[in-house]
């Protein structure tokens, strides 16, 4: 009995012993301590070496509310903003072209993906089960630059540009929902980026859906693979994250690429002239940023009747980063510039071309692409639908007249089974009445009337 | 020395522990031991026939109630933030893992143990007169055990806790007429949210463990007022012929109430006798009495099942993590969503009929558990006497088992029959 | 032979049982100091000197300091902190001196109490220029008033 009080006894103390000597050996400790010595290389005197020596060991934390995270990956990644640790190998290697973005105000996971809370380099890098954002590979990291830079052109990062046309011209709200607009068919996309960081998933999704999810009902759009690491850099921006005001107010890169599509799509040239070239109602705007200073053009944007009262140009509602990236693209426009814009200015429209070209735009914006194909070819498969795939909607006024292709738009329609045994087909068309208006439903039959191809001739 | 030696005096009164005064002193002077008696019965301590199981499910309350208190320092009930709590636990607080496994692990072992406790009581009969109310009171502590963990289960807020919850509260939810307003009395809302994290917490913390402590309280006083730990008194030998006491009998003709052996180290002082019979267990075979001094007998095994309990939470915390899957999101269902495991037998009754599942047998099985000792009036507790009942029993342990290792182990996405070495893809 | 065994096995028992009681409690306390602060750090960078102008101090009102820039001198750092009881102290330029609106205390320019019932100078913090070329102060080293970082 007394042996056994004994052995119980001990079993206790070791066991207690055991949970303090794992608690107490972390491996950032380790980190810290090589950190030190490194940086104590480069001190002048033994004491300096000494004092950078024997500096506490702790764990480093940024505290980032406006971005709802607290990082501690300087814990280890101690040199991020030393530059004389230009050289020194990783976790301590400096981060060059930081700034803006400071750790400071920034962390490091919002770009970089990761578990900023842990504190050993397995969890930290979030290659672990239930941790939905892993380091994002280095290629795909200026991804995450769409995160807070949600609208115009992020310098650096064209394909961010390209994914985000490319997702609104290939009609991909047809069948997903974006921000609570778009379809029902695919997956919900608010969150992409924050719930699957698999960067290659995508990619390889995006080049084949059927590749990486079997009987999946997305069509095989054949894109090229810029296009698909474009897509995959827009999904990996996708969140839902809400964004403290510091990080939400500088989400507009003031670039000349932005001021150029700006001035484009505020049709400044229906006014103005660059150097003779465009209307002449205002004036010229060749070096208008050499003879007024910043201010004064800013002053000008927010209210033309303060400086030039009884002035005819409007006020433009453009928040002040929009105003800047104007003011950049009017410093350096040329003749030419004018030229690009007026050549891709629409010419103006008959009432009957405006309405088809306004199915149209509804067509690609809707995501009726998505199925029947930007030239209305039809073809994507749908297993056990009448011929196998979406038809083609070439040839609908063969068997359709104008206002029950309407009324099939208005309410939808299933698809006739091909084997009445087997499951319905995954893609059916859906009842758009509660999408689109009438006008809009309208003008969509009229661009589908304004391509048909009689079989047979008269 | 001899003033420090009067402050130990003032602070323990009794004779030493060498003497048998002390020794008795011992227990009926402390408050915390008096609910012992001086001496105790040698029968009762074997393992074989308690197996320790009411101790043992004591002492891992004790263990839930120190490292809760523990782990209360870093916890805040307020989502996201517990789920951020709790990776700090993970990966900065000092011991903080080992602590929540502790935790963790205790509250699993106490729902076995507690389950344990109660067949154990079931098989020896031990809830029959005048046991028969302390069983109940047994049934409501394995009630409240399940209403801790289950609440409990929720705190971490990870996705694990949040859809265990979901689907456990929709169980009870199918309740009739009451259901609903049971739900959204519990979760303070329709869905669990951030009202149902407070509420849970409110209940772990304060609500379930007072009222615990309390019914723990009663229950134990009840054992030592009905006659001590139950033995398998079936076993017990006739006591060796001697000369009786005969207590409480009114008059002679009447069976004596209470007989005990005359013995030679023991005196009876009766203060007074009033009539009526005495509440406690009496024996029919007079037994052997084969009595101990509690001290050291009694503590020193129930020291011993102490630290056994402890250093096996601690074994156990030490090499195994308490889980921590993602963050709460009510809007991804993981495939398939489970309840904690001692819900998984309703919720595999749930998913063939929710009127069985979620009412029928759940009202049923905790009615029936109340009534046992009022409905099975059969006064022995030999099991050759009672074999319907023990059948009756066993096949309620073994369906419940059956069902919750169905449900744990065999139910893979989609609620589809799925054995667990047959790996699902595509489950997410 | 019972009690020999009771006094050697138990004895050591109860010195592991006690030892383990006792590495327990210190864990306990261990577990009990934070690891990690949720408030600002105590040693934080806080610009380039560049942005810091020359005359009147820079109050940063989330770190409780003043930021001192001299032409001659350098750059200082000052705890907006009263001693007293914790108010913030403000700077007047008018009289060059700081004081602390819950009871009254003044303070010179160099932090020394001239007035109410502070009963300790104002503290000046180390400044030093990080390898990156940010001023960074370390709330954690109090330095003398005469204290200067020569940019």
């Amino acid at each position: 009995m007394p042996q056994f009080f004994f052995a119980l006894s001990l079993i206790a103390l070791v066991l207690m012993l055991g949970a303090v000597w794992q608690a107490a050996a972390p491996s950032w400790k380790k980190y810290q301590q090589e950190y030190h010595r490194l940086e104590s290389l480069g001190e002048p005197n033994a004491a300096a070496k000494a004092a950078v020596l024997n500096t506490a060991l702790d764990i480093r934390q940024e505290l980032l509310p406006g971005l709802q995270r607290v990082d501690r990956c300087t814990t280890c990644h101690l040199g991020v903003e030393d530059p004389t640790m230009k050289n020194a190998p990783q976790p301590f290697t400096f981060h060059p072209n930081l700034a803006p973005h400071v750790v400071a105000k920034f962390g490091c996971t919002v770009c970089h993906g990761g578990q900023g809370l842990a504190t050993d380099k397995v969890n930290a890098h979030g290659k672990v089960p239930f941790w939905p954002e892993p380091l994002l590979p280095k290629e795909y990291i200026r991804a995450s630059c769409g995160r807070c830079h949600k609208e115009g052109d992020v310098p650096g990062v064209p394909e961010l540009t390209e994914g985000r046309r490319l997702f609104e011209a290939t009609g991909c709200r047809g069948c997903h929902k974006l921000n609570g607009v778009g379809g029902s068919i695919g997956k919900d996309l608010t969150e992409e980026g924050a719930v699957r960081r698999y960067p290659e998933w995508l990619e390889r999704h995006f080049l084949d859906p059927n590749a990486v999810s079997p009987n999946s009902p997305m069509p095989n759009f054949h894109f090229t693979k810029e296009q698909a690491r474009a897509l995959t850099f827009y999904m990996l921006s996708l969140t839902n994250e809400q964004m403290g005001t510091y990080y939400s107010s500088v989400r507009l890169i003031p670039s000349a690429g932005y001021g150029r599509q700006l001035f484009t799509e505020k049709n400044c040239i229906a006014c103005h002239s660059i150097g003779g070239v465009g209307a002449k109602a205002g004036p010229d705007l060749l070096g208008v940023a050499k003879a007024h200073s910043a201010g004064w053009l800013d002053e000008q944007l927010v209210n033309p009747q303060m400086l030039y009262p009884g002035s005819t140009m409007p006020a433009y509602d453009l928040e002040t980063n929009a105003r800047k990236a104007l003011i950049t693209f009017m410093a350096a426009a040329t003749q030419e510039d004018a030229q690009t814009i007026l050549s891709g200015r629409p010419k103006p429209l008959t009432a009957e071309e405006a309405a088809i070209e306004g199915g149209k735009q509804s067509f690609a914006r809707f995501g009726c692409v998505g199925c029947h194909g930007l030239n209305l070819q039809g073809g994507v498969p749908n297993p056990n639908s009448q011929g196998g795939e979406v038809p083609s909607l070439l040839h609908a006024s063969d068997d359709y007249t104008k206002d029950e292709v309407i009324k099939i738009i208005r309410n939808g329609k299933q698809p006739p089974l091909q084997d009445t045994s087997k499951p319905a087909p995954p893609l059916y068309m859906p009842s758009w009445k509660a999408v689109l208006n009438d006008e809009d439903i309208n003008r969509i039959a009229d661009y589908l009337w304004s391509l048909q191809s009689k079989k047979s001739g008269w | 020395m001899t003033p420090l030696r009067d402050v130990w005096r003032s602070i323990v009164r009794r004779d030493p522990l060498s003497t048998d005064k002390g020794k008795s002193e011992l227990v009926f002077l402390n408050l915390w031991l008096h609910i012992h008696p001086a001496k105790v019965k040698r029968e009762n301590f074997k393992l074989k026939h308690t197996w320790y199981l009411g101790f043992i499910t004591f002492y891992l309350f004790l263990i839930l109630v120190t490292t809760g208190v523990a782990l209360m320092f870093y916890y805040r009930p307020d989502a996201p933030q517990s789920y951020q709590d709790m990776k700090d636990l993970q990966f900065v607080v000092y011991l903080g893992s080992f602590l929540r496994n502790m935790h963790r692990w205790s509250a699993h072992g106490m729902v076995i143990c507690v389950f344990l406790h109660m067949c154990r009581v079931f098989y020896t009969g031990s809830y029959k007169a005048p046991r028969q109310f302390n069983w109940v009171i047994g049934v409501f502590l394995f009630l409240l055990t399940l209403g801790l963990s289950f609440t409990g289960y929720l705190l971490p807020w990870d996705q694990l806790a949040f859809w265990a919850i979901t689907v456990g509260s929709n169980i009870g939810g199918y309740a009739p007429l009451v259901g609903p307003r049971l739900k959204e009395l519990l979760l303070g809302g329709h869905a669990v949210g951030e009202s149902a994290l407070l509420r849970f917490y409110v209940l772990h913390v304060a609500v379930l463990p007072s009222t615990m402590i309390l019914l723990t309280m009663v229950h134990f006083w009840r054992v030592r007022k009905d006659g001590g730990l139950s033995r398998p008194v079936w076993k017990l030998k006739p006591a060796a012929a001697g000369p009786l006491v005969r207590i409480g009998a009114p008059a002679p003709a009447e069976a004596a109430l209470v007989v005990v052996p005359a013995s030679q180290d023991k005196t009876y002082g009766l203060m007074e006798v009033v009539t009526g019979k005495p509440i406690f267990e009496t024996v029919t075979a007079e037994e052997e009495e084969d009595t101990v001094f509690s001290y050291p007998y009694a503590f020193f095994r129930e020291a011993i099942a102490l630290m056994a309990t402890v250093t096996s939470v601690m074994a156990i915390s030490l090499f195994w993590q308490a889980p921590l899957e993602e963050l709460a999101n009510p809007a991804k269902t993981p495939n398939p969503a489970k309840a904690p495991w001692y819900f998984l037998g309703l919720q595999e009754l749930v998913s063939h009929s929710a009127l069985l599942g979620g009412v029928v047998v759940p009202a049923l099985a905790v009615l029936g558990l109340l009534a046992i000792p009022y409905l099975d009036t059969n006064p022995s507790r030999r099991p050759a006497d009672r074999k319907w009942a023990i059948r009756a029993f066993t096949l309620f342990v073994v369906v419940n088992v059956v069902l919750i290792i169905i449900g744990t182990l065999f139910r893979g996405p989609g609620w589809a029959l799925v054995p667990p070495w047959v790996h699902v893809s595509g489950a997410e | 032979m019972k009690r020999r065994s009771w006094l050697g096995w138990g004895t050591a028992g109860l010195v592991a049982l006690w030892s383990a009681v006792g590495v327990s409690l210190g864990a306990v306390v261990r577990f009990l100091t934070p690891s990690v602060f949720y408030e600002p750090p105590q040693s934080f960078k806080i610009g380039n000197p560049a942005d810091f102008s020359f005359g009147p101090p820079t109050f940063l009102a989330e770190e409780k300091i003043f930021v001192f820039r001299d032409r001659e001198k350098g750059f200082a750092v000052a705890s907006a902190v009263c001693t007293h009881l914790g108010c913030t102290v403000g700077y007047f330029q008018d009289d060059q001196r700081f004081h602390c609106p819950c009871h009254g205390s003044v303070f010179a320019g160099d932090g020394a109490v001239q007035h109410g019932p502070a009963p300790r100078p104002l503290e000046w913090f180390e400044v030093t220029l990080a390898r990156d070329g940010q001023l960074r102060v370390d709330k954690d080293h109090v330095v003398p008033a005469a204290y200067r970082l020569m940019v």
